[in-house]
């Protein structure tokens, strides 16, 4: 297969690359002449002695990798809400060590430059009265905000972690094209791009001599800590995220665990006399300082006029009180504003008294006369995008318009000149990028990430590229089908072997603590709980009935198929009218929509997204291989799963690829249930994860039997197999009761025999345990509502008279079974809401307060 | 002349109210016209936190949190602010609004300075064209600002119907435009509007007017809750109020509270509540002349 390797090497020649850059733009790999850049040589020597079969070898178990991580990127517009598989290229972008250092001295100055405007805008404004700065840009831009202004911050520092977008022109100069300064988002991935790619390539990797990631956020981490104005030994650091479904959710997520910091959401933290705290199940616990994922406009929807409430009510009175430290600080989101990049060189030459080293691309705002005329005659070469925030909609390629949208752009520009920015399109550099196991150039952008560190900046040695999806377009954009690559910076000296994930060797106090947990975690664990076990549930009960339809002929074989049928419609609100085997098996489409269509309420495919979404919202308290068991439910694998937004495309199945992806399932779910058993420490998360699946394998038993066993029928021996079977508990019942079938001994051995781990009487007994571990007041001398309905229910079942229940009257129907089940069924909603209402119930949204209406 | 000013807020609610943050500009602020003589913030329930600070514009703000279930909540502001009017100026001597609008703030004034934050776009205040052509009539090429802008004043008050249940706090300034009609706050959005889109700066100015009239004189319109009124920055002269609800130039009747860019910035009382289903607002103000006698009493 040599023959097609497109990175072979000849024997004697120079090193062939079947790769063509395209005509214009500067290309990072080769050279105008063709020949290898510098930076590139070591890197493709040794890809080339790999071979094209062994990389596409390689970077097929990386995929695998990126998958089993989880690494996702959430894409805003997809009906059904689904996260795309994070895109790394395995090819990296190589930096030679003298080009990272001349990056790292000019973006080092440009941090200085907008910690030194950030600190005067939000204190004496003197850019402002010395003319440095259009006031409009301040006061006529949303993005500055009057609360957070005249606030002493700790440390004074007004910027703890920066960001700017970098693209190379065609004459090989770096330029910047854009700043974030409130939020950063990409180190993660910058981190899990390095991760996959050093497993992917270890010998290349260490060849090559690249710096190392883990400097960088060691000294993050260092600012971190600092920057608390309590606790500086030990202060208690969360980051603070807007919740799954943010794009970059993975991500917070994943630094958070990396770096040691607890992530929560606005509704886990509060208020109160000014400072900020952690909502545990075990009380509050004051929290220092917030890394925070929030834009400044969300974070306290009291004084910052969010419309949405996912902030943190107070959070700028506890800034003012001096009581917490915000990364960035509130109010750094101005910084961002494009319409300050053509001023920046005059305020760097003031408040530095240096030129700038690294200039953005040119910018004109069209607030002023000039810059207006000047964006509007060149706009096909311009990219245009909002004056004061980046967010507010997409960066516009003009060029890329019709000529209508043009001259309504135009329009729009002339309308409310104010708000737009016009940057000279730049032609990105291209670099290789491996696509159909060809290389082929893709235009890219380099994000680099700086740190706060002692009274300077630190770079990382690295970056987030984001490649575009084809040659043909400039526009950058993972939502638009970019992809990433690993950024390797050649290293000048001896490569540190530092790593953040093998903590140093020292003396660690040891504690067996930790174990509290944030109340809205707690939540989500409880339903994880019972969305895993309503899966297995829902998944046993459909494949007895499987089972039982491609083992048996007929009808008159399977009488207890029918009632099955019956339990599992009531269950699902599904499958109605699928009263007999007949109508079942004629409805093949029926059973692929539910195994398959995520949007069909009570389907099988419904309740795993359930599970999904919410174990997406605890992955920071589950264990690496609890989620890797959880990305391996099938649905996680279908094509129609990761397809966007083509219509649904059911895969066209036959009852025993049913029965076997049924099979697949129950394992998956009940390896879940068994690392979970084994590897979660006995703490709150285990509690709630527990409690949640004892309650819902309370109620899909009583469900069960509720629909098979009340009314007395003549398939009575069927059935209680079947149940027995669907209950897990038929080999039980056979040592004791051999080939008997019949409905007492059942009933015992599933609701009151307290040894049967899947009996109804072990359910309450394992939740009345978890009760008593939970935070409780110990002077209490009087039981909690729900210790006093899981007595009750555990009570009645240790005083029944199975014998006595099972009695019909006339008509078949048993009067008394009936009433016990439905007495039983109906605690269960009781004992959680008492959870809830005991454990959860701080967790009530916030609102505002009314306005005063008609009295203005 | 001085005032009491009383401003009650009672709100009740259907559910218990676990805690509730909030942030009142119901303090008066010092201005050359007036001295505020005293002030407090009653809560009730007591708040486990209250502060005061100065808002960005200069103006006090009071930060308060209830940290314990409640069921309703008062706020009772209480003042007491000496008035000193300042004649108005003689609208002909006001410099032509045409050769100031435009301009730049003067590097070398600080008050050009002061009055740049309300020049701009704001969150309830946007410039736009149609703004600018309703307000054009009164912007004759030359005419002396405080001319021109009392005729824009008087304009709106003539065209403008005085309606409470017409809008919100939410309506646009250029839906009121087109339906004519409103309350004072939108009346003074609107002429902040007209104002800006011309280059003038404008500001939103909160405060409260005397309850019932000396005798002879007619009920103000917005004098039974906190009324809101416009104040413009004209070059050599300072900043100059205006009221469009009453066609008038406040003096002795008009007690300022806070100013802002407009009524977002200077919200009497806002808050945050956990809980508390249904809500139930009540607003009581009273502005009464305090005689010699009873303030030696006090």
């Amino acid at each position: 297969m040599a023959g097609n390797d497109n990175l072979s090497a000849t024997s004697d020649g120079p090193r062939e690359l079947a790769y063509r850059p395209v005509v214009g733009p500067h290309d990072e790999m080769l050279a105008e002449s063709g020949a290898l850049r510098p930076q590139w040589r070591g890197l493709c020597g040794a890809l080339a002695d790999l071979g094209m079969a062994e990389l596409n070898r390689r970077w097929e178990e990386a995929r695998q990798l990126i998958r089993e991580h989880g690494v996702t990127y959430n894409l805003h517009g997809d009906p059904r809400g689904l996260d795309r598989p994070w895109q790394l290229d395995p090819v990296p972008l190589m930096i030679s060590a003298a080009e990272a250092s001349a990056i790292a001295a000019g973006l080092v100055q440009r941090a200085r430059l907008f910690e030194k405007v950030l600190a005067d805008i939000h204190g004496r404004q003197d850019v402002l009265s010395r003319g440095l700065l259009p006031a409009e840009l301040v006061f006529g831009n949303p993005s500055f905000l009057p609360p957070c202004h005249g606030v002493a911050l700790p440390g004074n520092r007004h910027l703890h972690f920066y960001a700017a977008d970098l693209g190379r022109a065609p004459d090989g100069s770096i330029w910047v094209l854009g700043d974030r300064t409130q939020a950063p988002s990409g180190a993660g991935y910058a981190l899990e791009n390095r991760i996959v790619m050093s497993r992917m390539l270890p010998e290349v990797f260490r060849d090559c001599q690249v710096d190392r990631l883990a400097l960088f956020f060691r000294a993050f981490r260092e600012t971190m800590r600092t920057a608390a104005p309590y606790n500086r030994d030990n202060p208690r650091i969360v980051l603070l995220t807007p919740g799954p479904s943010n794009e970059t959710y993975f991500e917070h997520a994943y630094l958070a665990r990396y770096l040691g910091y607890t992530l929560v959401e606005g509704a886990d933290l509060t208020v109160r006399d000014n400072r900020v705290y952690q909502k545990l199940l075990g009380g509050l616990q004051p929290v220092d300082v917030i890394l925070r994922r929030l834009d400044d406009h969300d974070c306290d929807p009291l004084e910052l006029r969010g419309s949405s409430l996912v902030g943190v009510p107070g959070l700028v009175q506890a800034v003012h009180a001096g009581n917490v430290a915000i990364a960035n600080p509130l109010g750094s989101g101005w910084m961002e504003s494009p319409a300050l990049v053509p001023y920046l060189a005059g305020l760097c030459k003031h408040l530095l008294g240096e030129d700038l080293k690294i200039r953005s691309v040119a910018s004109w705002w069209c607030g002023e006369a000039d810059g207006r005329d000047h964006v509007l005659s060149n706009l096909e070469r311009m990219v245009i995008k909002h004056a004061f925030s980046p967010a507010r909609f997409e960066p516009i390629f003009a060029g890329e318009l019709s000529a209508a949208d043009r001259t309504a752009l135009a329009a729009s520009i002339c309308a409310r000149p104010n708000e737009y920015v016009g940057q000279e399109q730049l032609n990105l550099s291209t670099a290789p990028v491996l696509v159909d196991e060809q290389l082929q150039p893709r235009h890219l952008v380099m994000r680099v990430f700086l740190t706060a560190s002692g009274d300077s900046f630190a770079v990382m040695p690295g970056g987030l590229t984001r490649v575009t999806a084809s040659a043909q377009t400039l526009v950058v954009s993972m939502q638009q089908g970019g992809g990433s690559k690993d950024t390797w910076v050649l290293a000048s000296g001896p490569v540190s072997t530092f790593s953040l994930l093998q903590p140093a060797v020292q003396t660690v106090e040891l504690t067996r603590g930790g174990g509290d947990l944030p109340s809205r975690a707690a939540d989500n664990l409880f339903w994880l709980g019972r969305y895993v076990e309503r899966a297995e549930g829902t998944v046993r009960l459909l494949r007895g009935i499987l089972v039982r339809l491609t083992e048996k002929s007929g009808l008159a074989d399977v009488p207890e198929l029918p009632h099955l049928m019956r339990a599992l419609s009531q269950q699902t609100q599904l499958f109605a009218g699928a009263g007999s085997s007949a109508a079942f098996s004629a409805s093949e489409a029926e059973l692929a929509a539910f195994l398959y269509d995520v949007r069909r309420s009570g389907s099988l495919a419904a309740t795993l997204a359930e599970l999904d979404r919410v174990a997406g919202m605890v992955r920071d308290r589950i264990s690496m291989d609890m989620w890797r068991i959880l990305s391996s439910l099938y649905l996680n694998e279908t094509p129609t799963h990761a397809e966007a937004n083509g219509p649904l495309d059911f895969p066209s199945l036959t009852l025993s690829d049913a029965l076997e992806l049924l099979n697949r399932t129950v394992q998956t779910l009940a390896a879940f249930g068994g690392l979970a058993a084994d590897s979660m420490t006995r703490g709150y998360a285990w509690c709630f994860l527990d409690m949640g699946r004892r309650l819902e394998r309370s109620a899909h038993l009583l469900s069960l039997l509720r629909s098979t066993v009340v009314q007395a029928n003549d398939a009575e021996g069927p059935l209680v197999e079947a149940l027995l079977e669907i209950a897990d508990s038929w080999m039980t019942y056979r040592r004791r009761y051999l080939h008997h079938r019949s409905l007492a001994p059942l009933l015992d051995l599933l609701l009151a025999d307290e040894n049967n781990p899947r009996s109804l009487a072990f359910q309450l007994i394992a939740i009345g345990e978890q009760l008593d571990r939970l935070p409780h007041d110990p002077t209490l001398a009087r039981r909690t509502p729900e210790q006093r309905v899981v007595l009750a229910g555990l009570t009645a079942l240790r005083l029944a008279d199975i014998n006595d229940w099972i009695a019909t009257d006339a008509t078949g129907y048993r009067p008394r079974l009936a009433e016990a089940l439905t007495r039983l069924a109906d605690d269960l909603p009781v004992l959680s809401d008492a959870i809830t209402l005991r454990f959860l119930s701080h967790l009530q949204p916030s609102r505002h307060l009314a306005e005063p209406g008609g009295s203005r | 002349m001085i005032y009491r000013i009383t401003h009650v807020n009672t709100y009740r609610y259907s559910e218990p109210v676990t805690s509730c943050q909030n942030l009142a500009h119901l303090s008066p602020r010092e201005t050359p016209r007036q001295t505020s003589l005293q002030s407090q913030i009653l809560v009730q329930p007591s708040p486990a936190v209250m502060s005061s600070r100065q808002d960005y514009f200069g103006n006090p703000v009071s930060y308060f949190a209830v940290q314990e279930p409640h069921r309703s909540l008062t706020v009772t502001a209480t003042s007491q602010v000496q008035l000193r009017p300042e004649p108005t100026p003689e609208p002909a001597l006001t410099p032509p609004w045409d050769d100031l609008a435009c301009l730049r703030p003067r590097p070398g004034s600080p008050e050009d300075v002061e009055a740049s934050p309300f020049r701009f776009d704001s969150q309830y205040v946007e410039r736009h064209a149609d703004l600018a052509s309703y307000a054009r009539p009164s912007f004759l090429p030359g005419r002396p600002i405080l001319d021109a802008v009392l005729d824009f004043t008087r304009r709106i008050h003539a065209e403008f119907r005085y309606d409470k249940t017409a809008t919100t706090t939410a309506t646009p300034v250029l839906e009121v435009l087109r339906h004519r009609h409103g309350v004072c706050q939108d009346f003074a959005h609107l002429q902040i509007g007209g104002l800006r889109s011309l280059g003038i700066s404008a500001r939103y100015v909160s405060g409260y007017l005397l309850t019932t009239p000396p005798p002879g004189l007619p009920r103000l319109l917005g004098a039974d809750a906190s009324h809101a009124w416009v104040s413009f920055y004209c070059p050599g002269f300072g900043w100059i109020d205006i009221d469009p609800t009453n066609n008038a130039i406040p003096g002795d009747r008009h007690i300022t509270f806070a100013w802002g860019r407009d009524y977002d910035d200077v919200c009497p009382l806002k808050g945050v509540i956990l809980g508390g289903g249904k809500q139930v607002v009540d607003v009581g103000v009273s502005v009464v002349p305090v005689d010699a006698a009873e303030k030696d009493d006090a």
